[in-house]
């Protein structure tokens, strides 16, 4: 078992041209860690995480996958690494087997050794239709574990998911997220990018990216206290909003922002003192009651606090 | 480290057969095409000129103007069809393709042993037609003269032309050793387009390059089982050629093996550029289409002879693979023309291919980020 990070990033930039797409970013990733990239479509997670890959080459700064840099222009990474991208998964016209094979063919692996990881990683992901079955005869969440399977037959140290569940039935997704728990506790590292905000929750480290700068890193626990440190309250107007009321709740000392979640309305105060003072005698078409933030709510104020 | 790993091209290549195996219009194109092609131009397409509507003036009657009239049809090109009045009409209505007019006296003028003059009118709407017939005019004329004028044609003026390497002007022999160009052209830049940009449209174009595989080996593995199928489609060529119309190979094997060889290197690269440029099958398609079939078909020498193109033309060729191929092809089969003889057009596509093949890796490498 290797020490050290599995990645190590500093400083690092990735251009095209005039365009930025990873502007300046550092963190680092302790092996056997789920460490997630969120943000919007353009906001450079692919970029970073094609990076790490092996597949770009840094502009400027530096990065370690596993110990390697890109002295040899990614070559070494790309042995240590494995990638399931978001556009493509497996190739339809071929069948498992044919798959699998060709994915062991290009990492040159002993056909033995080959066969013997396919077995594991079959079990692991509890596929047993026979090898000859035709890819695109296969359920989206089936394919999209074999996917990780391909992706991963070569047992790499760090693994890199880039949404991997996108357009996957809610009750894959569960699964597939086992699936990344099971990795990181046989020691893997795991690098996910995703939309979903309960995908987020289970990471345990986010970073958040935002026109290509990383704005915000840390546990959802973290992030959470970091963006809204006191409590948070939910307004329901059953649906009538008092526009006066909210006017003048958005006056209230001790209130830190005040945002529609929904149909219905979220506080958030610097502490709980504020809180009581600003809800006590609420009209009566309105009720309260105490929540957690949301990562949504997080994302939401600390995107609006880079802007600003 | 460095250098080309046999094992992943293979991977790569034995992917790509099972693509191929499933997948019915690759198939069927490539197997379908030398065939059609070959029929098409072996049976329905002819270029010589035959049954020419040939209508007669006679205003002689006399014998001579009766042996003039077998001379013609005898020689297998024309077919004597009635003349009634207007015999011009006749070509202007389409009914006729050609009149001869034999003016009244001609018999007499002929006994007489003096120079003699029968008309002969031709419709020039179709120009290569009419290039075909004036040629025939002149064996026409010669014999006419000897038969006419029996022995008073001093035997030294008689011309006699042979042509050589293919004595009966057989266009067929022209024409289907000439396929090969047409099928490797557009086979090999219409697969290995469709193919790369297949891999690029749906994304696994990036899974490959985030594994150790080397660009080159993907190129290799993807391209070489293209280049047997269609290196097949030149062998079909090769076989009709020889079994079914005859054509005589007077030339070397290996030499035509080692042209279709570079051949195919330049097809082949044109179509990974088109696709690395294109990155969309339906686009890759349409030019493939135009790249691949319009230089093979109509500046190559195919049909129309390179030589009688306007000079811009005659030089913009040189820049075409399927120009050296084709006559290389035919310099091997009918002239059994070798290395020596094909020297310019060995060297010519040698640069050719070994540009396009450095033109489409370069695009290939530097353009990875889509």
């Amino acid at each position: 078992m290797k020490t050290g990070p599995a990645l190590e990033v500093k400083n690092l930039s990735i251009k095209f041209g005039d365009f930025t797409a990873v502007d300046d970013v550092s963190f680092s990733v302790a092996r056997g860690e789920i460490f997630g990239f969120l943000g919007a479509n353009g906001a450079g997670k692919t970029t970073a995480i094609r990076t790490l890959c092996g597949l770009l080459v840094p502009s400027s700064g530096s990065a370690l996958v596993g110990g390697l840099d890109f002295s040899d222009g990614g070559k070494g990474i790309k042995k240590i690494v494995g990638y399931m991208s978001q556009k493509f998964t497996l190739y339809n016209d071929l069948t498992v087997g044919e798959n699998l094979d060709f994915a062991a063919g290009l990492r040159k692996m002993e056909p033995r050794y080959a066969a013997e990881r396919r077995r594991e990683l079959f079990e692991l992901i509890g596929f047993d239709r026979p090898l000859s079955t035709m890819v695109a005869s296969l359920p989206g969440g089936v394919k999209q574990e074999l996917a990780l399977a391909s992706a991963i037959l070569h047992d790499p140290e760090v693994v890199f998911l880039d949404e991997p569940t996108s357009g996957v039935a809610p009750a894959s997704r569960a699964r597939f997220w086992n699936l990344i728990r099971k990795l990181t506790e046989m020691g893997k590292t795991v690098i996910v990018t995703t939309h979903y905000m309960d995908e987020a929750e289970q990471c345990g480290r986010i970073a958040l990216m935002s026109a290509g700068r990383l704005i915000a890193l840390g546990s959802p626990e973290e992030l959470k206290r970091g963006a809204f440190p006191g409590p948070m309250a939910e307004l329901d107007f059953k649906g009538t909003e008092d526009v006066e009321f909210i006017r003048s709740l958005e006056k209230a000392p001790g209130l830190l922002e005040l945002f529609p979640h929904g149909m219905r309305w979220h506080a958030a105060f610097r502490d709980q003192a504020a809180l009581s003072a600003a809800l006590t005698g609420l009209p009566p078409s309105v009720s309260s009651r105490p929540v957690e933030p949301s990562l949504e709510d997080v994302f939401i104020r600390i995107i609006e606090g880079a802007e600003r | 480290m460095n250098g080309f790993d046999l094992n992943r091209a293979y991977s790569v290549a034995r992917k790509e057969v099972m693509h191929i195996l499933r997948d019915p219009f690759t198939l069927v194109l490539a197997l379908g095409l030398p065939v059609m092609l070959v029929t098409f131009f072996g049976y329905a397409i002819d270029f010589e000129v035959r049954d020419i509507k040939l209508a007669v003036s006679d205003l002689d009657q006399g014998p001579a103007a009766r042996r003039l009239k077998e001379i013609f049809t005898s020689s297998g090109y024309f077919i004597p069809v009635e003349a009634g009045s207007g015999t011009v009409g006749m070509l202007d209505s389409g009914k006729a393709d050609a009149a001869l007019f034999i003016e009244p006296g001609f018999s007499r003028t002929v006994m007489g042993g003096g120079p003699v003059t029968a008309q002969f009118i031709m419709d020039g709407s179709d120009n290569s037609k009419a290039a075909a017939v004036s040629g025939y005019l002149a064996g026409i004329q010669r014999s006419a003269a000897f038969k006419l004028g029996g022995a008073a044609t001093p035997e030294g003026l008689a011309v006699e032309t042979r042509f050589l390497y293919n004595a009966e002007l057989n266009s067929q022999w022209f024409t289907i050793p000439g396929l090969a160009a047409i099928i490797i052209g557009l086979l090999a830049i219409l697969l290995t387009a469709l193919t790369v940009a297949r891999e690029w449209e749906n994304g696994s174009m990036e899974l490959l390059l985030s594994t150790p595989v080397r660009p080159i080996e993907i190129i290799a593995g993807k391209l070489a089982p293209y280049a047997l199928l269609v290196l097949g489609g030149v062998f079909f060529v090769y076989l009709s050629s020889r079994f079914v119309f005859g054509v005589p190979f007077a030339g070397s094997r290996p030499l035509f093996l080692a042209f279709c060889l570079l051949y195919v290197v330049s097809a082949l690269s044109q179509g990974l550029f088109i696709s690395v440029a294109t990155r969309q099958q339906q686009v890759a398609m349409q030019f493939a289409m135009i790249i691949g079939l319009l230089p093979s078909l109509l500046l190559s020498g195919f049909i129309f002879p390179v030589e009688s193109m306007p000079p811009f033309f005659n030089y913009f060729t040189m820049i075409l693979p399927p120009r050296w191929f084709m006559e290389a092809v035919r310099g091997i089969f009918l002239k059994g023309a070798g290395l020596r003889e094909l020297a310019l057009p060995f060297l010519a596509l040698l640069a050719l291919s070994a540009a396009l093949l450095a033109l489409a890796l370069k695009k290939f490498k530097t353009d990875m980020e889509p």
